[in-house]
């Protein structure tokens, strides 16, 4: 369990990282492609960049289904609990374990028609030929349009991001019916502004030097690194 | 008949506190089950291909640019610019602290973040020298909202997405609106402070202005990159969110130094949760606006609230009021993916402009962010002061009343949000 807790944080941090590193780079390479400069237009006009949006909608979309289980796990998707809240605690726990089995019920659908959907376009064909066995009538399935990747193993974002998703509700149900805690993101909570005393400090004091009508220093702010 | 269904099955999952992505989705999976004929994998298929589009890619780029900036000394050093230019007035900190989200909101597309950023440095600023911390708190969770006004903004990018309205119009087109906003804020905050007597500072002079300026001018220039670049054609909106992204996580790494490296793996999950979680809204949304406009409702809905002869005043105000309650029960991006579609065409029809109406959504969000129960800016604004939610409700009430009043504003006077598109030909 572990590991896939992991596997998935990592999996999402990187794929947010590489779309921004490969949008960054199309649109350096697109002004680098349109220079007047010859050597760099030439080198750049050898390199095809036309495949980058599609990429970075697919890696997204992965970040999206697998972002979203993660998301069960540290509680961010939210409701409306205005009238939860108000019922009585016994009917409470029923009406929320209602609520997480339901969130189960729906991923698991999404993730058996997604995988249904998944292996009549494509990965059917593509396992009987892994196998070398009889292809017969068996769809061969679509590819995308820039990168030519086959749009099963695309699309298996769904049936594998929205099984995690189930898992994680299950999850959380379960602990929810054991323990009574439920997963809360807090928005309070921002990492790297709780422990800013000397940030805020020196915003104090900088004001107040400017109060005394001093002039501020200017160099030990500007190159300053967190302790 | 099959509308009433839709809904009320949809109210009361809903109301069971599920996530609202779930109900939406739940919903349409019902109802595609038991009433229509169509197969349902194109459920799944939907769920990928509804996000599939370039410019919601522009969501996750904001959030990570939004993070960056957050943790990144931007919102230090614009704090410190704008207490330099209107300190020595009544209630200068707080007057700054205003000024500062206006500059934050300028470059970073989320309300939330604003607060989170601005009101976390100003607001133990504030109480060292003597303000309430009430008066304070009520003072950045009105300004903090000003986030989703000013260019970028994440509820802007979402009704964008569900109308097919221009983005570049609707980021500019918020710009002398929330320049109106925080001049607002400002004389309220200005006439509080001076019949309390609120502490002054000195005069900064000309010289440290400009120094303040330098230090936070890294952060400003943002907002050449974002404008200039989709104004220009240089990018697309979704290009200059990218940019926005790669620019602040530079700054804040290499300029300011106030982000170490190894948070930055922090920062990308952080975001990448947030941007999962409204993706997957927008995903199952999609969804559901597709299952309303099989049932061809938009369109019904759209005759029936013609048909009552409500004129366009009185159907604005009617949607004003619609949003403000719906502001009682959800967050911004989900109330614009459900009541966009159903409002835009009678919108339409009675020449309202697409872009005008995509701003009134975007500030009765605003009062929505300000006011409990779901609040988020009261929330954070609580977790930064230790306030109760009680309490805070009453502190923001001054500030409260003028961002009604400024609804009404914008509501009826179209000019203030068309004449900068206009003027720069986005529209």
């Amino acid at each position: 369990m572990k590991v896939l807790d992991h596997l998935e944080e990592w999996l999402i941090s990187v794929l947010m990282a590489g779309a921004t590193l490969i949008i960054f780079f199309a649109v350096i390479h697109r002004a680098l492609a349109s220079s007047r400069l010859s050597g760099v237009q030439d080198w750049a006009l050898q390199l095809n960049f036309s495949w980058a949006q599609e990429l970075c909608i697919i890696m997204f979309v992965w970040m999206c289904k697998f972002g979203a289980a993660y998301g069960v796990r540290t509680g961010i998707h939210v409701g409306v609990d205005v009238v939860v809240n108000r019922l009585d605690p016994r009917m409470r726990v029923r009406v929320i374990l209602f609520g997480l089995l339901a969130g189960a019920l729906f991923t698991g659908a999404v993730g058996a028609l997604g995988g249904s959907f998944v292996w009549d376009n494509g990965a059917h064909y593509a396992f009987l030929k892994l196998f070398h066995m009889d292809l017969g009538p068996v769809y061969e399935g679509p590819t995308t349009p820039d990168l030519e990747w086959p749009t099963w193993i695309v699309y298996s974002a769904i049936p594998l991001g929205s099984s995690l998703m189930c898992l994680r509700f299950l999850q959380v149900a379960w602990a929810y019916w054991k323990t009574g805690e439920l997963p809360r993101h807090d928005p309070t909570h921002v990492e790297g502004v709780q422990d800013d005393a000397p940030m805020i400090g020196e915003t104090v004091a900088e004001a107040e030097r400017l109060e005394k009508g001093e002039m501020p220093p200017a160099a030990p702010s500007d190159g300053r690194s967190r302790r | 008949m099959n509308a009433a269904i839709i809904f009320g099955l949809l109210l009361a999952l809903m109301l069971t506190g599920m996530p609202i992505s779930i109900s939406l989705g739940l919903t349409v999976l019902t109802f595609i089950l038991t009433m229509t004929e169509v197969p349902l994998q194109s459920v799944a298929l939907k769920l990928f291909t509804g996000i599939e589009k370039w410019e919601i890619m522009s969501i996750p780029f904001f959030i990570l640019a939004g993070n960056f900036l957050t943790h990144g000394g931007v919102a230090r050093r614009m704090i410190n610019f704008a207490t330099s230019l209107v300190g020595h007035f009544h209630g200068g900190l707080a007057l700054a602290s205003i000024l500062a989200c206006a500059m934050f909101a300028l470059v970073c597309g989320s309300s939330v973040a604003t607060v989170v950023a601005i009101g976390s440095i100003v607001l133990p600023a504030m109480v060292a020298h003597g303000y309430p911390m009430r008066f304070g708190a009520g003072v950045i969770i009105t300004a903090g909202s000003l986030g989703i006004l000013m260019l970028p903004s994440i509820p802007k990018v979402i009704y964008a997405i569900s109308t097919g309205t221009s983005i570049g119009a609707l980021f500019v087109a918020g710009l002398l609106p929330g320049t109106l906003l925080t001049f607002m804020l400002c004389t309220v905050t200005w006439y509080i402070a001076r019949k309390n007597n609120y502490p002054r500072m000195t005069r900064a002079n000309w010289l440290q202005r400009l120094q303040f300026f330098r230090k936070s001018v890294w952060g400003l220039m943002l907002v050449v990159i974002i404008v200039g670049g989709i104004y220009s054609g240089i990018f697309t909106a979704t290009e200059a969110a990218a940019m926005a992204a790669m620019y602040a996580f530079f700054v804040a790494i290499f300029v300011y130094r106030d982000l170490r490296l190894k948070d930055v793996p922090k920062v990308l999950l952080d975001s990448a949760n947030m941007s999962a979680m409204l993706l997957y809204i927008i995903a199952n949304a999609v969804l559901f606006s597709f299952v309303l406009a099989n049932e061809n409702l938009p369109h019904r809905l759209a005759e029936w609230m013609l048909s009552m002869n409500l004129g366009q005043t009185g159907f604005l105000l009617v949607v004003n009021l619609i949003l403000l309650a719906a502001g009682n029960f959800m967050d911004p991006s989900s109330i614009i993916l459900i009541m966009a579609p159903i409002f835009f065409p009678a919108a339409v029809q009675l020449g309202v402009n697409p872009v005008h109406f995509g701003i009134l959504i975007d500030v009765n969000m605003e009062v929505g962010l300000c006011h409990p129960p779901v609040g988020l800016n009261l929330y954070v604004a609580s977790g930064i002061s230790k306030l109760g939610i009680t309490d805070l409700t009453k502190a923001v009430l001054p500030w409260l009343v003028t961002m009604l009043v400024f609804l009404v504003i914008v509501t009826y006077w179209p000019w203030l949000t068309l004449v900068v598109p206009r003027a720069l030909g986005m529209m």
